[in-house]
This record gives structure tokens, C-alpha cells and sequence, in this order.
């Protein structure tokens, strides 16, 4: 982790704020999701809940079992010990349907970028992306880093009903709609996998720190994937 | 069982929260007062965090299809049972058939009735705590039909030490983005009264506004207390069902019992914030 400026804030009475103050890029990502696994790893038993971001990490601890000094003092020792779990991250395959019956922004944006809706499909889906954090919904992954030539802002007026598996890009991200939800990213495709089960104890497959690689499908493969509903995802 | 006859205006079943989850997305929610809520499951020999009803604003009425003991705590609801006023803050035995009934609140935002055992509900990821996409319901409606948890307990203590007070002082830590804000915009905080203008269990929204035009940072950790910034001047305060991360720069956090108080409070309601240091 040298040459990470980092810094511990107080966020409050129970809850430490790691900030790394440099440049937002897939090593960062990497370095904050590794560092989040030894502290989950060795300190499980103060950690109430943990928070990983693009360039942060927050720290919910218990007051009855270690004070906020203390806490800090371990987080520090935990960034300087050497093991490696970046390891254990997995690449997982995600199918997508880029057929403009789904992907219903997908001209529009075409047009924006002057590029063909082709051209804005091969670049998303050439990609290998890291899942930056997960929040606005359970199981909404944010993914980064889109191509520049992808990169736009979110939607003037945002759409009152995405469907839940929709791909959405805005800023230098992607998106997946983990539920049926309003939003503003543009939404350019969509896959038939489950990507939040309230039955399982793990509910959500992939993980901030996992990475994320498109595979494209048609339309008929879609309604069939969407119809078997036990399409397992598959990782390398 | 309670059966629920009119389900008031918002209430729900919460607890102590959802733990160790925020990593993917999902809120911690649960009461938003916690001391009353505490208070409530103390008084029927619970333990501090369990299941229990929150009430908002307007307060529901419900049957008891068994005998119970049960407790009222938090704003003032003008508890009624079987039309007769109760008092709040000790245990009350009710009878199969009992109806229960809450009226407009008197004082403050917020009730909360405890009933010796808990409440039997599903619990999602360690808590039974009614969140949207998370539990089947976000609030209860009429007719639904909520089972108690059987735990024959014995001694209820008498508790006569609680009581409840508005407070409007909300005592804040600097938040990350704390200087982003001008030096006019940091007198002005501290200075100035702010009026609690549309709000939920999600967040508090204020009246007045605050700089215009501070940016928008990369979506980052937020907690319920964060006092979020947005580009056009307006002030956020996030409470227990917020998102997890968030672009509006946090340029406060409201203390963890500031928070039990602004949760009493409603919409036209003034606040004072005072800074403290950790």
C-alpha cells in the first residue's frame, strides 16, 4: 500500500473513515478491496459493518469491545501486514442482451456519442470491470472504469421504470439493476441473471473487489436464460 | 396475535437493525428513536433490541386476541384502551379482546408499543425490521394479523425512571467535506435556526439553504446522521433507512443520541446545530 496517502477520520462515535487520497484506478480498487478483507478477516470481532467505495472505506465498530483509538491503531498495523487476498477476488461472467427491445437508451445515446449502437456495444463489452462499491439499491453494483469514449452524464429526465437485470452506463461507470427500480443511467442492455436473492444467506454473488466481464447473448438466449431461472453465473 | 384494525398513518415493525450488510447495499433501518424504543422493551423485560411497533404521527388500532403485557413509550399518542386513557412509560396487562387505540400525536413524531416477548415476524438477514424489496411489507395495513412470540416472563418490573423531552439541539461532528463550506456558510450553520421541511425514516430535508453550487463528490460511505450538501444549497439529513453510499458532500454528522431526538421532531419544526469534537 505505499505511496497511498491515507487518512483515518472520525466519522463518528462508532464508525472510522479510511480516505486514500489518490487517483481512483483499478490498483486503487484492488488495494481497498484487499485491505477490507483483512480487516473483515482479523478484526471480525469488533466490526460491525463495513462499507467499501471507490476510494474509501467505513468502519462500523462496537464501542463495548474497542474504543475508536484503538481501532485505529489496529487499522494501521492491518494495512501493513503482507498477505494477499486479492486472490481470492473472482471474474465473473455476466450474459447481456444489447437488443433494443431492452436496451431502450441505447440509440439515443448512439447518437449523443456519434458513435453506432454497435460500436457503443463492442466497447462496453470489451472490458474487464471491477465492482467499485454496491448501494442505491440492494445489490446495485457500480462498475468501473467504462472506456472515455463512453463516458456521459446521467440522463436529463431519469426513467420511472427500469427492469430489474438492466446494464446502465453513466460517468465512467456501468451499472446493474439489481430490482425493478426509477433511475438515470442510460441503459444500453440487460441480463437475465439474479443479482440480489433475499432466500439466500448470500445474496448477492459478486462483490465490491470481483470483477465483471460481459458476454453478449441474443434475444431468444435471453427469454430461454430468463425462463430456466436457474442460470447459475459462472466465474473463472 | 394483534390484529390491526386501522394501521394509522405509517407504522411499522422494527428492531434493533440489519447488521453487517451495508456492504451490498442493504440499510440498517430500526427504530428511529432508539431510547424510547429501548425504553419500551426494558419496561416489559425485553431485550433492548427487540421487535416491537413504531409509530408515526397518527397512531393505528389494534386487538388483542390474548393477554399481553405491553408497553407505550416515546411521543405523546393519547393511548386509549377499550376508550380508557393509559399511561405511558410502565407495563399495562391486556385482556383477549382489548382494543388498543393511538390518536393524533400531542408530542413529538414517534410511539412505540412493546409487547413482553416480541413480536413473531420473519426475520431477513437478522432483523425483522420492515424495509421496501426487503420484508414483504414496509407498513402494516388493515386487517393483517401480527403473532407474539410466546416467552412466559415472569416479573415485569415496575419502571417509573423514564421520561421523554423534545430536544431541538442537535449536536454535530464536522463531516468529511466539511471544508468545502465557506467561511460565511460555517457562521450561518451554527448561527442560524433551520426548519424541518418533507421528512421519513430515510431522511430529514431542511428549509433553508445553505451555499449554492458545491459539487457533487464520488459516491461515498454515508451513515444516518450525515448531513449531506446538495448543489443547489438544500440540506439532507439522512436517518436509519438511507442508502448506504452517496455523492452529496457530508458536511455533517449528527451524534448518535442527536439523532434519537431529530426523530421526535416534524415538518416546520425548528433545529439549532451545535458542533462538538469526538
Amino acid at each position: 500500500m505505499e505511496g497511498n496517502p491515507k487518512t483515518y477520520f472520525v466519522f463518528n462515535e462508532r464508525s472510522i473513515l479510511i480516505s486514500y487520497n489518490c487517483p481512483t484506478n483499478s490498483k486503487l480498487i484492488s488495494n481497498i478491496s484487499n485491505t477490507k478483507k483483512r480487516i473483515v478477516t482479523h478484526m471480525n470481532d469488533c466490526i460491525v459493518d463495513i462499507v467499501q467505495s471507490i476510494n474509501s472505506i467505513l468502519v462500523i465498530f462496537d464501542r463495548t469491545k474497542i474504543s475508536a483509538d484503538d481501532l485505529i491503531k489496529k487499522l494501521k498495523r492491518i494495512e501493513e501486514t503482507e498477505d494477499d487476498l486479492s486472490k481470492y477476488n473472482k471474474i465473473w461472467q455476466i450474459p447481456v442482451c444489447y437488443n433494443f427491445k431492452y436496451a431502450v437508451d441505447l440509440e439515443n445515446l448512439a447518437k449523443e456519442k456519434k458513435l453506432s449502437p454497435s460500436e457503443i456495444i463492442n466497447i462496453h463489452k470489451s472490458k474487464v470491470y471491477d465492482v467499485l462499491s454496491m448501494g442505491f439499491l440492494p445489490g446495485f453494483m457500480y462498475m468501473g472504469f467504462t472506456n472515455e469514449k463512453l463516458h456521459c452524464e446521467r440522463k436529463e429526465i431519469p426513467s420511472l421504470n427500469i427492469k430489474k437485470g438492466s446494464i446502465g452506463i453513466a460517468l465512467n461507470q456501468t451499472c446493474i439493476y439489481s430490482q425493478d427500480s426509477p433511475g438515470g443511467w442510460h441503459i444500453i442492455g440487460i441480463s437475465p441473471l439474479d443479482f440480489f436473492d433475499l432466500k439466500s444467506k448470500n445474496p448477492c454473488f459478486a462483490k465490491p473487489g470481483d470483477k465483471i466481464q460481459f458476454i453478449e447473448i441474443s434475444g431468444k438466449k435471453y427469454q430461454q436464460m430468463k425462463k430456466e431461472n436457474l442460470v447459475k453465473p459462472i466465474y473463472k | 396475535m394483534i390484529k390491526v384494525i386501522q394501521p394509522g398513518l405509517f407504522t411499522t415493525i422494527q428492531d434493533g437493525g440489519r447488521h453487517g450488510y451495508r456492504n451490498i447495499g442493504i440499510p440498517t433501518s430500526g427504530f428511529m428513536d432508539q431510547e424510547s424504543a429501548w425504553a419500551a422493551n426494558k419496561i416489559v423485560n425485553n431485550e433492548k433490541n427487540e421487535s416491537l411497533f413504531e409509530i408515526t404521527l397518527t397512531g393505528p388500532t389494534l386487538v388483542f386476541n390474548g393477554n399481553y403485557v405491553i408497553s407505550i413509550t416515546g411521543g405523546d399518542f393519547n393511548p386509549l384502551i377499550n376508550k380508557l386513557p393509559v399511561k405511558m412509560y410502565q407495563p399495562i396487562n391486556v385482556k383477549l379482546g382489548d382494543t388498543l387505540k393511538l390518536n393524533n400525536t400531542i408530542n413529538g413524531a414517534r410511539c412505540y408499543i412493546a409487547i413482553s416477548g416480541g413480536l413473531k415476524v420473519k426475520s431477513i438477514f437478522g432483523s425483522k425490521s420492515f424495509f421496501s424489496n426487503i420484508t414483504d411489507s414496509y407498513y402494516l395495513k388493515k386487517n393483517d394479523e401480527i403473532k407474539v412470540s410466546k416467552k412466559s416472563k415472569n416479573k415485569i418490573l415496575k419502571w417509573d425512571r423514564f421520561n421523554f423531552k423534545l430536544n431541538r439541539s442537535m449536536e454535530v461532528f464536522k463531516g468529511p467535506e466539511f471544508d468545502l463550506l465557506s467561511s460565511n456558510s460555517k457562521n450561518k450553520l451554527f448561527k442560524n435556526e433551520f426548519t424541518i421541511s418533507t421528512n421519513n425514516r430515510m431522511a430529514y430535508n431542511l428549509v433553508e439553504k445553505l451555499q449554492v453550487g458545491t459539487k457533487s463528490i464520488i459516491s461515498s460511505p454515508v451513515l444516518p446522521g450525515s448531513v449531506q450538501l446538495t448543489p443547489s444549497g438544500k440540506m439532507i439529513i439522512l436517518h436509519r433507512d438511507c442508502q448506504t453510499t452517496g455523492g452529496y458532500p457530508r458536511i455533517l454528522q449528527l451524534n448518535i443520541s442527536s439523532l434519537n431526538y431529530l426523530s421526535q421532531l416534524k415538518s416546520t419544526d425548528k433545529i439549532k446545530l451545535r458542533l462538538i469534537n469526538l
